[in-house]
């Protein structure tokens, strides 16, 4: 009787044991890597090699940055929300790319996506720093305003006329958040590698096309800021393989 | 009785001695800079890990920087072209070489150090101020100094032995660069009226708060928003440029195509940096004449009518100061910001409410070889 228990136990360890590891996966890991693009090739910085979309003239790009804030991966309706999530990704590098990394998300897998261009009310209203946002960048524009959200500057030039090019967008209202589907096979043994592109050219040629001969700058003009927005919220888009 | 005595009297002398050579055999005992405090508004800073702040490395630091045996013929000191009352710069456009002539760059000041843009000189070379602080003592047209002989020189005396064995172990090169390092980290500049103001003890007057919207806002025409577009390039909080990667550098046409100096360009190869120089901090800026990298400008209007309407276009002039107009009608051959006069005056009293008299006149800071140091 006594070995017979002890027999039972020794299995029912050995068995729980085999199938939690080889059960499914716990925890996820993800690397969410963003291409900077002008429409389908890698961005170049500080060359007259662009067309200005609305118009005459060709346009280079001396700075190109955003935020990209509030990361929430989640599946079948758990969520996983990154605390302080406030990522300034910039792309003056070789790669023209930047790379941010998750590890160890409490997720078995990762369905959905979901971030938001820009930064939130409460947290673009306050001088705190936390994540990347720090009152003292490039990217802060003072406390009455809050943040750039998506900042492009650059010079057009129209046959020997050379003229300056900033667009820096920002508002609240001009948050626009980007949800992404994953396809159910990404991950690979608990980690999902997504790629994501960055096209610059949506900015200027979204919704709303933009001669920047007649529309150089946009800061604090409210409807010009917007139009921007709306074209910025499609600007980012997975490319799986 | 006499017995007892004597080997008490023993017993002590072997005590003491014991203590004195346990003293100079034992490590470092140097004491971490705990109360010091920084205003919230300057943010986060980093101190190199291998380099903490201790008060035994500040007291060291503070005795090398002023010390004038750090340079080759013994009468140039850091102090000499970094003044306290001068915010640490000279008072000249160049300082004078050694082989005659003058340095290439004005002397910049040495403010909030810990906070802002991580590379150092005016066009960016040091990566760090341990790597920084070597450089001017190795010029040779400006202290002229060979390492190998200051370390000599550092050693035979007693009272740098001492306090590098207390703040560091030993006498060396590279414990000179993290000592200066410490003492420039601690010229922590944050009782300016500017600062009284941000901590709600203090109000600026009518015109100083004009000159602060003024300094924060980059002009729309569009919107009908004034600006006199300063915080592109400097912090709204620490007044400096940027920290991220190459962002605290710029420029700020003074030159065109045709003479303008390679500046970053020199450090980076990057074409797109020519012309381009480290954003300065503007905390005690009235203190710090004269203006600019070389020096050009005498005046704080001066400098204010460069921007006003003095503007030289070049390939790299930073978008940001071409675009910055306050006129709504296109100009008629000069660039610049087009402010009233009145706008000019209020943005130079706002900059006059950067300066903090108790930082130029701290003690802590001052020649530690005069006075009650």
């Amino acid at each position: 009787m006594r070995i017979w228990m002890t027999g039972l136990a020794i299995l029912l360890f050995v068995g729980g044991a085999l199938f939690f590891a080889l059960g499914p996966q716990r925890t996820t890991s993800i690397t969410l890597t963003f291409h900077a693009k002008m429409g389908d090739h890698p961005l170049v910085f500080d060359e007259f090699v662009y067309e200005n979309p609305g118009g005459r003239g060709t346009f280079r790009v001396r700075d190109f940055r955003l935020y990209l804030s509030n990361l929430t991966l989640s599946q079948d309706g758990a969520l996983f929300a990154e605390p302080d999530s406030y990522h300034l990704l910039r792309f003056d590098n070789p790669e023209t790319t930047n790379s941010i990394r998750l590890n160890d998300i409490p997720l078995g897998s990762i369905e959905n996506v979901r971030f938001m261009i820009g930064v939130d009310p409460e947290a673009n209203g306050s001088i705190q720093p936390r994540g990347d946002l720090d009152p003292n960048s490039q990217m802060a524009w003072n406390w009455e305003v809050g943040y750039k959200f998506v900042v492009m500057e650059g010079t057009l030039r129209i046959g020997e006329e050379v003229s300056p090019l900033v667009y820096h967008v920002g508002f609240s209202d001009n948050a626009r958040e980007v949800d992404i589907q994953l396809p159910p096979d990404i991950a690979v043994e608990g980690d999902v590698d997504l790629h994501m592109n960055v096209d610059v050219a949506k900015l200027f040629d979204g919704p709303t096309q933009v001669d920047l001969r007649k529309l150089s700058s946009v800061k604090f003009n409210r409807d010009d800021a917007a139009m921007l927005a709306d074209n910025y919220a499609v600007m980012i888009t997975p490319s799986f393989k | 009785m006499l017995r007892v005595f004597l080997t008490a009297a023993v017993a002590v002398v072997i005590a003491a001695t014991a203590w004195v050579f346990w003293d100079r055999a034992r490590g470092p005992t140097a004491t971490p800079i705990a109360g010091f405090s920084a205003p919230f508004v300057f943010g986060r800073f980093a101190v190199p890990p291998d380099n903490p702040l201790t008060q035994e490395a500040f007291a060291l630091g503070r005795h090398l920087f002023y010390d004038p045996s750090l340079s080759g013929n013994n009468q140039v000191s850091c102090a000499t072209c970094h003044m306290q009352a001068l915010a640490f710069t000279d008072g000249l456009a160049k300082s004078p070489a050694l082989s005659g002539g003058e340095l290439e760059f004005s002397s910049m000041s040495l403010i909030n150090l810990l906070w802002g843009q991580e590379r150092f000189f005016w066009d960016g070379r040091a990566t760090s101020l341990e790597a920084q602080a070597l450089m001017p003592i190795q010029h040779p047209d400006e202290m002229d100094q060979d390492l190998d002989a200051l370390i000599t020189e550092l050693q035979a005396s007693r009272d740098y032995r001492r306090m590098f064995r207390k703040a560091y172990g030993e006498v060396s090169a590279e414990n000179v660069a993290r000592a200066l390092s410490t003492f420039m980290r601690m010229l922590i500049s944050s009782d300016s009226k500017y600062d009284r103001f941000l901590r709600g003890e203090v109000r600026l007057t009518a015109q100083e708060e004009h000159g602060r919207k003024l300094f924060m806002a980059h002009p729309d025409t569009k919107v009908s928003l004034r600006g006199g577009n300063c915080i592109d390039c400097h912090s709204q909080f620490l007044t400096s440029g940027f920290r991220d990667a190459l962002d605290g550098f710029s420029n700020n046409g003074l030159d065109s195509d045709d003479d303008l100096p390679d500046g970053l360009m020199a450090v980076t190869g990057n074409p797109a940096h020519k012309g381009f120089f480290k954003v300065p901090t503007l905390r005690n800026i009235a203190v710090t004449a004269p203006y600019m990298h070389d020096g050009r400008f005498e005046t704080l209007e001066e400098v204010m009518d460069h921007y006003n309407d003095g503007i030289v276009v070049s390939d790299t002039l930073s978008p940001l100061i071409l675009e910055a107009d306050n006129a709504p009608e296109a100009g008629q051959g000069t660039v610049g910001l087009r402010m009233t006069p009145d706008e000019v005056q209020s943005i130079i009293a706002f900059l006059n409410t950067l300066t903090d008299e108790g930082f130029l006149t701290n003690t802590q800071f001052s020649n530690p070889f005069e006075g009650d140091g």
